[in-house]
């Protein structure tokens, strides 16, 4: 219960997402010292791969440019993007770090995104880190990339160069909070979704980026396939959550998610069906269920519930999903031009093999109260309930209270 | 007058190889009101900004303008490095001769240079007519007000004093700990309600730094950010305090559900809220119990969902089914709302216990049996699209979270707005415990329905916030910008052009426009503190009486006018 304001902390915050950025400004706003670890070339985490936020449908990467901004310009965060954490020890209250910083090819304090090297490029693996990133920089794909140098020749200032080395940063810490977000996981296991068997059967976050304002179709609302406008698209619930094969928690994301995307599909293009086929609509937050109950004048999105059994590309073209309607009970196999599969969302802590770098999880993978956590690692959540989480995973790392 | 300083990029060509820089620069250096212009090959690599700005000290000039990239580009990153060398930010402007000219014009390189010229042209006017705003610096108050004592309020009081500073905990009840008090099982830990709380509780009556009001209501608050004017109405007459910050904790109201299901007519229809005062007193006296869910919620009336109503008759059914020997539990519902790791494996856990759930359609909705008791409860089940009559002496009705009138009050009081719902809305879901009225912290169920665990975070969120807005000691008006150090400036209301139409009030949405009466006629007066600088009080003042000084109406309009200048 003592004064805690006049102790400066240094925190480390793993992950540079929407809680780990929220998190890392609230402890830097109360004068504390923060390092936050990326694992990706910038800060932005998924909802950077958002074109837009439920329940406003205003753009998602308006608010994230400015809290991205304020973290890089702020003198208490120092950013280790391209990073990892290798090993985590406690020493007495004490927590004793080692990040692998990974160099990235171009530096980015040096490239002025004159796009020189995508134009030398041979196999177009030089391209802009994402749309709205701040500063806008470019980023070689290593995996893909040749290593002819050819970018690196025309680069007016030496922000490219292929033999920077990685580097070990160790770090003595008071407290640790976790913020590592959430992967897609792979649905190719679960065979009756059809994932990977059919160009225009996407997960939701690929859809999100296929039809994004700011991607390659500039909003259209296209077939992967042949970039045809779809007539149809189903978008199918649970996918791969709340089901104990893969996932057994609610993704909670992805009711509103899915909504969000629908609507915005019928907004573009109102003559395209769009039917989401759910188990339970989660719709929890300010708004979200009149969200869901806005009809577009009788040409809304179709809710049905039902869960597919069977999912699979006709040899004609198309999609046919095999489900029971079950405000019928009708079976029913239908046809769709595009098929987008939502809940398949994990805690990337979860899949973290190392024990040694991650913290204690529970059973379905989410950090246990005995460590500071915040965001989708805790427990699943969207922007609002993640920025709120990271306030208070600030104040207990302030405190050094658990729990 | 001061004098300009001109920087342009050159960017590696990106500019110059579109743009006649050297063109440009003899344009410039021929303008009066340039000190000189300097052409370089680059402003964002190492070591430029601490050149530039040693020629900026050399020619000791109080203006820079800065031809190069797009403030989305490298510009923002320019300027803070000039700030960071001992530049004021206000003082430093740019036009954009890459991403709005160069590259979008590199088949017109005539044209381009000619665009760029204006732009430049359209800056200097700026800087050459720039006013600074008369800043005010504002002493905050390191003390905060919570009002309400319920987890979320508890939460915020524990950790602003935790934090450091006093904090006032003001509650209409005599304990803290609101209707916490009256849950005897929280989902989903299963632990007492009053257990939940007694660390807090006990902190907040040990812990100097917190002091409780009980049986106390908010009569007033006036003031803003930094300054809070608040009076208090408690049993001992009222108390004058003066805080710096304010978390708003209320709380919200249960819906009575007077008329539906036959409650307040056939005994055993009862709300969850008696269920729990039937636990509270020993077991249930049933030999089942249904449960129906959004009653009175998501329908025209009220179209949201509660959160929490489907986790507490999880909880519900199944103590029934523990502690009731043989007694069976069924839940009628529309969707069964539990997000999440730990709410789905609650749900699980039901199902495993053998609770029934029977899903309802919103037009279709469940009919109850009795006379003068309750015995049952015909549905439709939407699911094998059979009509089920199920036999029961107890159904419990789960009615939504509703806005308390009070809060809106406050709300008003505050100047904060509500939601549709009379919940209170935060200023963007990214800052979601963070008002329109800087200073003012929302948390808990008055801001929208959530569990108690979430209003306990809900109320440290706030707690943070406002601490590191009390932790600033003083708050200039000119930092109070969204982003640090971006404010242009405030609007400053000339009282001589002033009629007092109002305009100006009726449209800040930060209510930092006030009407003030002096003599016999009334002028407005802009809050400084409050004003974000968006312009809009300017844009409906009639009489021009509305300025932000560092862009008034005049340089606005010599800016238009060199846009649109032929350049030779």
């Amino acid at each position: 219960m003592q004064n805690m304001t006049n102790q400066k902390k240094t925190v480390l915050v793993v992950g540079g997402g929407v809680a780990g950025i929220s998190a890392a400004l609230d402890l830097a706003a109360g004068g504390h010292r923060v390092h936050l670890v990326e694992r990706g070339h910038d800060l932005g985490g998924q909802v950077a791969k958002l074109d837009k936020f439920y329940p406003t449908d205003h753009c998602a990467f308006c608010p994230l440019w400015t809290e991205i901004r304020r973290c890089k310009e702020s003198e208490a965060v120092t950013i280790h993007t391209l990073s990892r954490v290798e090993t985590l020890e406690q020493a007495g209250v004490r927590h004793r770090a080692v990040i692998i910083e990974s160099a990235p090819v171009v530096d980015p304090a040096l490239c002025i995104n004159c796009g020189r090297c995508e134009s030398a490029c041979p196999k177009g693996v030089a391209r802009p880190i994402w749309e709205h990133a701040y500063p806008p920089v470019y980023v070689i794909d290593r995996d893909r990339c040749g290593d002819c140098s050819a970018c690196a020749e025309v680069c007016p200032t030496k922000a490219i160069a292929f033999d920077r080395e990685e580097r070990k940063v160790e770090l003595d810490l008071d407290e640790v909070v976790w913020a590592a977000g959430f992967d897609e996981v792979s649905l190719a296991p679960m065979k009756e979704y059809g994932w990977g068997t059919h160009p225009d059967i996407l997960t939701s976050l690929e859809f999100e980026a296929w039809k994004a304002e700011a991607g390659e179709n500039r909003g259209k609302i296209l077939r992967r396939s042949d970039r045809a406008v779809p007539r149809s698209i189903a978008f199918i619930q649970c996918a791969g959550a709340r089901d104990l094969r893969l996932l057994p928690h609610c993704s909670a994301v992805c009711c509103m998610h899915a909504l969000k995307q629908a609507q915005w599909v019928k907004r573009r293009t109102p003559e395209v069906d769009c039917v989401i086929l759910y188990t339970d609509l989660r719709t929890v937050g300010r708004d979200y269920y009149e969200y869901a109950l806005r009809d577009f004048d009788g040409n809304g999105v179709r809710l049905v519930r039902g869960r597919p059994s069977m999912i699979y590309p006709l040899p004609r073209g198309g999609i046919a999903v095999r489900y029971e309607d079950t405000s019928t009970g009708k079976r029913e196999i239908r046809q769709f031009d595009m098929v987008v599969l939502n809940g398949n969302l994990q805690s990337t802590l979860a899949r973290q093999p190392d024990p040694g770098a991650r913290p204690d999880l529970g059973g379905e993978g989410f950090v246990t109260p005995a460590s500071i956590s915040c965001g989708f690692v805790m427990e699943p959540a969207d922007v609002t309930e993640s920025a709120i989480q990271a306030s208070s995973a600030a104040l207990r790392s302030i405190l050094g209270t658990k729990g | 007058m001061t004098k300009i300083g001109v920087f342009l990029c050159n960017c590696f060509g990106e500019i110059g190889g579109v743009i006649d820089l050297e063109s440009i620069r003899k344009r410039l250096e021929s303008d009066p009101a340039v000190d000189f212009v300097t052409v370089r090959e680059s402003l964002c690599m190492p070591g430029d900004a601490a050149e530039a700005h040693a020629r900026i000290r050399e020619r000791g000039i109080g203006r820079v303008l800065l031809g190069a990239c797009s403030p989305y580009g490298r510009m923002e990153m320019v300027r803070l490095a000039l700030v960071k060398e001992g530049v004021d930010v206000r003082t430093v402007r740019a036009a954009d001769l890459r991403e709005g000219c160069a590259w979008v014009h590199g088949k017109d390189p005539a044209g381009a240079t000619r665009k760029a010229a204006n732009q430049l042209d359209m800056e200097i006017a700026l800087l050459q007519n720039m006013r600074g705003s008369k800043d005010v610096a504002v002493g905050i108050q390191q003390e905060a007000l919570v009002i309400g004592a319920g987890p979320a309020g508890l939460s915020a009081a524990c950790g602003l004093a935790r934090l450091g500073f006093q904090a006032h905990l003001v509650d209409r009840g005599t304990a803290p700990g609101g209707m916490l008090n009256m849950i005897t099982r929280v989902y989903p830990t299963d632990v007492a309600g009053p257990e939940k709380l007694a660390a807090l509780v006990e902190e907040s009556r040990g812990n100097p730094r917190i002091r409780f009001y009980g049986k106390t209501k908010v009569a007033s608050v006036k003031g803003y950010a930094g300054d809070f004017k608040v009076s208090l109405a408690g049993p001992e007459g009222s108390t004058s305090l003066r805080v710096g910050a304010v978390v708003l904790a209320t709380g919200a109201r249960i819906l009575f559900p007077q008329g539906l299901y036959g409650y307040g007519k056939l005994k055993g229809v009862i709300t969850q809220m008696e269920m729990e005062r039937q636990f509270a007193s020993g077991k249930p006296a049933c030999r089942s119990a249904v449960f129906i869910q959004c009653v009175g919620a998501r329908n025209a009336e009220r179209p949201y969902c509660s959160t929490i109503c489907c986790p507490l008759s999880l909880k519900n059914a199944m103590r029934i089914v523990d502690e009731v020997p043989g007694a069976k539990a069924a839940v009628l519902h529309r969707d069964i709302m539990t997000p999440g790791s730990v709410l789905e494996a609650y749900y699980r856990k039901a199902l495993h216990k053998g609770v029934q759930f029977i899903r309802f359609d919103a037009d279709r909705p469940p009919e109850v049996r009795g006379d003068g008791q309750v015995s049952g409860v015909e549905v439709f089940d939407a699911i094998s699209g059979k009509t089920r009559t199920i036999e029961t002496d107890l159904l419990v009705l789960s009615t939504p979270l509703v806005a308390d009138p009070e809060s809106a009050a406050l709300a008003r009081m505050l100047e904060i707005p509500v939601d549709g719902h009379g919940f209170i809305a935060e200023v963007y879901p990214v800052h979601p415990v963070e008002t329109r009225n800087d200073g003012v912290f929302i948390c808990g169920t008055a801001r929208w329905p959530v569990s108690s665990d979430q209003a306990i975070a809900q109320g440290e969120a706030a707690a943070v916030k406002a601490a590191s807005f009390l932790g600033r000691q003083t708050v200039s008006a000119l930092a109070m910008g969204r982003v640090p150090g971006a404010k242009l400036g405030h609007a400053e209301a000339d009282a001589g052009a002033c009629t007092g139409c109002g305009n100006c009030v009726a449209v800040c949405p930060y209510r930092a426009c006030r009407l003030q009466r002096t003599g016999n006629r009334s002028v407005s007066r802009v809050i400084k503190v409050r004003c974000k600088a968006c312009g809009s009080c300017v844009s409906v003042c009639p009489n021009g009486a509305m300025q932000i000084p560092e862009q008034n109406y005049r340089v606005t309009g010599e800016m238009i006018r060199r846009a649109f200048r032929e350049v030779r």
